[in-house]
């Protein structure tokens, strides 16, 4: 069973968590955070696997990770996982991601953090891996976004034409942030 | 447009800039209270906030959330979303429900009522949002609430794919908080055949569900083995465009396969010789692809086939049934052991650390102990060094064991200090478990605290002088090393533990040397004193009171440290004590009595290691046990071994100093006998009722557990057969039959061990205030006790005169040239000369009012220490004896007795009531009998048995 999936940035930034398990917020942060100490000091070159922080279980566990440019995809899991299926779906969710949002940067995940918490939905469900093909998860984002659509469409129409000037504002603002390109990256790993 | 994007809420991306831009943590916190405080007046005041607004603001409250805020409103106003008829309201609804609802929140109730609704609406993506919802919470209440709707979701023809798969999932999580969920019966088969569903998806979503009920009802799920096996069949001879989709970088469904290839884990290899051929194919296919090239460079490709031939491995080695699959996986890990990927080196270590522990494969895996002795010494990582060290104990035997003990002490020196504990007892274990030559287990030993003195815990030192003092022939090179390793000029505190006790013991076998003389000794302990705990210098204290017995010559110079401040007028307690009674001691006694106090201590009692218990509690679970020789698991089908030859019998030969590996002679010894040593041993249990004949026997082949003696000296009250005592080396046996005032009984002493008992004397007498009492009789038993083997004696006893005590059984043998000594009771007691006697009502109330002196009745009250159980406790009475007298007491409840106590001279009635108070869990135990000592040695005896 997958007990808890973070995701943070390379200063340990939380992105998106999601835990299976009831925990209280205090403890989640505490998770998150040991899980960084964890991560962020190993190489990029050693093995994706180690064993849980004592916050989490211990060596009962373990963590399962990929480091994207500047980001960190963490899946704790417990023994009855595989763990390069865990690793096959860590990437499963990056390249979901990066179809739903078209290049997907850090950026996406911080302004769409709802969004990431659907697509997440899909692929994992109570902490088990509910659907892997990255056709159907897609379809499944899809229809969901023509509800959405349908929705905006009819009570909305006034409101984003307005939203829609004030926005070119907030995407310059973006702009001049500039952060790695998450898919640049990607690449480089050559997949 | 990106397909996820959409169209943002522009309040929420200004919000998330403004955070962004915040330059400090204290700005940051500034903003957030602002906005909170904003959503909370917004909430409370605006009563006409329409559902976008209450969506932004519940977004806003996530984002909050993750950066590590707490939330502590807009629950409610979630809640009210949940309800909306937009999908988009309802979903950020769920979201925020799920990610911040605890399952003790007073909501639950309304969170349930709006699942309840959408489970039941038209739209599948309600009902899936539905299902998120409950799989993500799955709290007791919604187990409770969704145990009719979830399951008939799940089998329903009408219900469409992308349902199914949740609704699997979410009973999944409903099963592990509440496992009534799922009836048994009917469903059973409609979930197994999900196996054959058309829709991938569900496939894999219902292989976890059953899983998760196979490890709960085997026997139930077991028709999911040969569906489980078809699929997999299917998949794996497939070519990768028949799957489409759900064929994975030219992988076809390796989610799926790893899953079934899991469920079959859980049973044994198929009985079916068909479904068992078909598997087998599986297997050998995977295998076959795992040479084949690669289809595709990229990583994915390789992870998806090896996360499935990883799986396929695993499968291989539990069946532990197939000589040649598992030497065709040894070798595919030994590829993988010089992989480039460290990936697969990481996971290559760790299944053969598994496949260490087969007997057919554990020759084969020795094979690559270079490569994994090289591991530990050039791989980068310690997650991978960490699972090095872990094949490397589990591949240990004795061929390799020095080897291995040798490279991991090295490894120990530069080792990453998070494993040093771990490390230090896998040493430990190692070296005890396949000493030979005991002069080496204590340089090991030395050597780990000389390198990690810190991580050596008490149970590793302690281990290392028990095993010294046991052993004369290593007892002068102890002394002799560890005098070396003091001299090394910062040595642990540890070290000289060991050398303080080591040389105050065994001191005088070097002395002889001009350069380890009495006083150099002393002088070079005593240089360490005062850099040392209070507890290493009381254990100092008592080396040097030793010394003034080995060593006369050096008595002032010990006084005068006794002498000074620092000793006899320390602050602390135990150091004052100890240095002025030394002091005393030394001043006044004659040298015979200074002999005699400071005798050299005797052997310890021979016991399991305490070591291995440590690191099983340390690594719960994750700890193999090291393969004594190429142990059979005696029970299990075994077709010959192919190619892996035992040399059991050279092993063997020179074992015969084995001291403290108990347990790895019970092992040798069932195998070399081929089992008889198990079946003698065993069949004491066995004639006397089965019972212990089966713990024995688990004994024999449960690798090591840590055996408590077990003296049933109490128990044995109740029965007349039974096991008396247990150790690691013995057992002893009663059985016994009781007429009149007469006994004869039967005493089995089995030697579990695989080396003889010599000079083994059992004797049996009579404190002097029973011997007039009570006559024994006893026959003689042979010296020896073979291997194994049991030995009875027969005694005949006659009651005199009632008694109190017990008479004493003492066994004294030789074992391993140590001398034993078990000090033990014989369950003789009164009540086994009592004759069980029947009466009517009106002759017990009669007798009863007859024995009414104050001297005759004991009377007690004391709380139950058992459970209250009727029948249990009617049958422990009559067990004691007594006749269990039904239906003349007026309260049904109350048990009365009645029992004639024979002696050689009289015959002594005796009455019994016992009232239990189940509000109270009280009882109250009357006797009455005609002697006084009677009545008093009854009671005493019923003691707090109920």
């Amino acid at each position: 069973m997958i007990k808890a999936i973070m995701v943070f940035n390379n200063h340990g930034k939380p992105r998106l968590t999601s835990f299976y398990d009831y925990i209280t917020e205090e403890l989640q942060q505490q998770i998150i955070k040991e899980t960084f100490h964890l991560v962020s000091k190993r190489d990029d070159n050693v093995c994706n696997f180690l064993e849980g922080g004592s916050l989490i279980g211990g060596s009962d566990y373990k963590l399962i990770y990929r480091h994207y440019a500047t980001l960190y995809f963490v899946f704790c899991v417990d023994s009855s996982e595989s763990e390069l299926g865990i690793l096959d779906l860590i990437q499963v969710f990056v390249e979901t991601l990066d179809k739903c949002f078209e290049n997907v940067c850090e950026l996406d995940l911080i302004f769409h953090v709802d969004k990431v918490h659907y697509i997440l939905n899909e692929l994992v469900m109570g902490g088990m891996v509910l659907e892997t093909n990255m056709n159907e998860i897609f379809t499944r984002i899809e229809e969901q976004n023509k509800l959405e659509r349908q929705e905006a469409g009819i009570s909305a129409a006034p409101a984003r034409a307005v939203s829609a000037v004030k926005n070119m504002n907030i995407s310059q603002q973006i702009k001049d942030i500039k952060l790695p390109d998450l898919p640049q990256a990607i690449k480089d790993l050559k997949f | 447009m990106p397909a996820a994007r959409g169209d943002g809420m522009r309040g929420l991306a200004v919000f998330i800039s403004d955070i962004r831009n915040c330059k400090s943590k204290e700005a940051e916190i500034k903003r957030i209270n602002k906005e909170l405080a904003n959503i909370r007046s917004k909430f409370k005041g605006d009563k006409t906030l329409d559902g976008y607004q209450k969506k932004k603001y519940v977004c806003k409250l996530l984002f909050i959330f993750l950066l590590g805020h707490d939330i502590d409103f807009g629950h409610m106003e979630a809640v009210n979303l949940l309800s909306s008829n937009k999908y988009t309201e309802k979903q950020i609804g769920y979201l925020f429900i799920s990610v911040l609802v605890n399952t003790n929140s007073d909501l639950i109730r309304l969170i349930i009522q709006s699942i309840k609704n959408d489970l039941t609406s038209r739209n599948p993506v309600h009902v899936n949002l539905a299902l998120q919802c409950i799989a993500n919470i799955g709290s007791k209440d919604m187990a409770e609430s969704f145990s009719t709707d979830i399951p008939r979701l799940l089998v329903s023809g009408e219900t469409i794919d992308v349902v199914k798969q949740s609704a699997a999932l979410c009973l999944l999580r409903l099963f592990r908080t509440h496992p009534e969920i799922i009836p048994s019966g009917e469903w059973t088969s409609r979930i197994i055949h999900l196996l054959n569903d058309q829709h991938m998806g569900v496939v894999t979503a219902a292989s976890s569900l059953i899983e998760a009920l196979v490890k709960r009802s085997p026997d139930e799920y077991k028709g999911c083995v040969s569906l489980a096996v078809s699929r997999l069949s299917r998949i794996v001879t497939s070519s990768y465009t028949d799957l489409q989709d759900y064929t994975y970088y030219f992988v076809p469904a390796p989610w799926l396969s790893v899953k079934l290839l899991r469920l079959l884990q859980n049973y044994p290899p198929p009985e079916d010789p068909g479904v068992r051929g078909r598997l087998n194919e599986c297997l050998e296919t995977i295998l076959n692809k795992a040479q084949e090239p690669p289809k595709s460079k990229k990583v994915q490709h390789s992870n998806a086939k090896n996360a499935v031939l990883f799986e396929a491995i695993s499968l291989i080695i539990h069946s532990d049934s197939e000589p040649n699959l598992l030497v065709r996986a040894c070798n595919q890990l030994g590829q993988f052991l010089s992989h480039r990927e460290t990936n697969l080196r990481y996971l290559a270590l760790e299944s053969m650390c598994l496949l260490a522990t087969s007997e057919f494969s554990h020759e084969a895996v020795k094979k690559h102990q270079e490569t994994v002795i090289n591991a530990l010494k050039t791989e980068r990582d310690v997650s991978v060094r960490q699972r090095a060290v872990d094949l490397l104990y589990a591949m240990c035997d004795r061929s390799n064991a020095e080897e291995i003990v040798q490279e991991m002490l090295n490894y120990l020196e530069t080792a990453d200090y998070s494993i040093r504990e771990e490390m230090v007892l896998k040493v430990a274990i190692l070296a005890e478990k396949y000493a030979t030559d005991y002069s080496w287990y204590v340089d090991v030993i030395l050597n780990l605290i000389r390198i990690a003195g810190d991580h050596v815990s008490e149970e590793v030192w302690y281990r290392v002088i028990q095993i010294v003092v046991n052993r004369e022939d290593v007892q002068g090179y102890a002394a002799k090393t560890v005098f070396e390793a003091l001299q090394a000029p910062a040595c642990h505190e540890n070290m000289v533990k060991v050398g303080g006790y080591i040389l105050g013991e065994f001191g005088n076998l070097i002395a002889g040397d001009s350069r380890s003389s009495p006083s150099v000794q002393f002088r070079l302990l005593h240089s360490k004193y005062h850099l040392c705990s209070v507890a290493t210098r009381a254990l100092l204290l008592s080396t040097y009171i030793k010394f003034v017995n080995l060593f006369p010559e050096i008595k002032t110079q010990i006084q005068d440290v006794f002498r000074q401040d620092s000793n006899i007028r320390s602050a602390d307690a135990e150091l004052q004590q100890r240095a002025s009674e030394y002091l005393k001691l030394s001043v006044v006694a004659s040298t015979d009595v200074l002999a005699t106090v400071l005798e050299e201590m005797p052997p310890f009692p021979e016991r399991d290691s305490s070591i291995l218990a440590i690191l099983k509690k340390k690594k719960p679970g994750r700890v193999v046990e090291p393969l004594d020789v190429p142990a059979g698991k005696e029970g299990a089908p075994a077709p010959t071994p192919p190619t892996i030859s035992a040399p059991t019998a050279q092993q063997q030969n020179g074992q015969t100093d084995l001291l403290v590996d108990v347990l790895g002679d019970i092992y040798t010894a069932s195998q070399s006998q081929s089992g008889s040593a198990t079946t003698n041993v065993g069949s004491i249990g066995a004639s006397l009722g089965g019972k212990t004949a089966n713990s024995l026997t688990q004994n024999n082949l449960i690798s090591a557990p840590i055996l408590e003696p077990v003296d049933n000296l109490k128990k044995l009250v109740f029965k007349n057969n039974g096991v008396l005592f247990e150790n690691d080396l013995l057992q002893i046996g009663v059985k016994a039959e009781y007429r009149v005032n007469l006994g004869r009984m039967t005493l089995f002493y089995g030697n579990k061990t695989a080396f003889p008992m010599l000079g083994f004397t059992p004797s049996i007498h009579c404190g002097s205030d029973l011997a007039p009492k009570l006559s024994v009789q006893v026959k003689p038993v042979d010296s020896t006790v073979e291997a194994g083997a049991q030995a009875q004696q027969l005694v005949n006893i006659e009651c005199i005169e009632d008694f109190i005590e017990y008479p004493n059984l003492v066994v004294t043998f030789l074992y391993n040239n140590v001398q034993q000594k078990l000090n033990l009771k014989l369950p003789v007691t009164i009540n086994k000369f009592f004759e069980a006697s029947d009466m009517n009502g009106e002759t017990f109330f009669a007798r009863w009012k007859n024995l009414g002196g104050a001297q005759q009745e004991t009377q007690r009250i004391f709380k139950a220490t058992q459970p209250m159980d009727t029948s249990a406790t009617g049958s422990k009475l009559s067990g004691f004896g007594m006749h269990l007298l039904k239906g003349i007491d007026p309260n049904p409840d109350n048990f009365v007795c009645a029992a004639i106590l024979h002696t050689r001279s009289q015959q002594i009635g005796c009455l019994l009531r016992l009232e239990p108070n189940k509000q109270a869990q009280m009882y109250r135990l009357t006797i009455r009998a005609s002697k006084e000592s009677v009545s008093k040695q009854t009671s005493e005896l019923l003691g707090d048995s109920f």
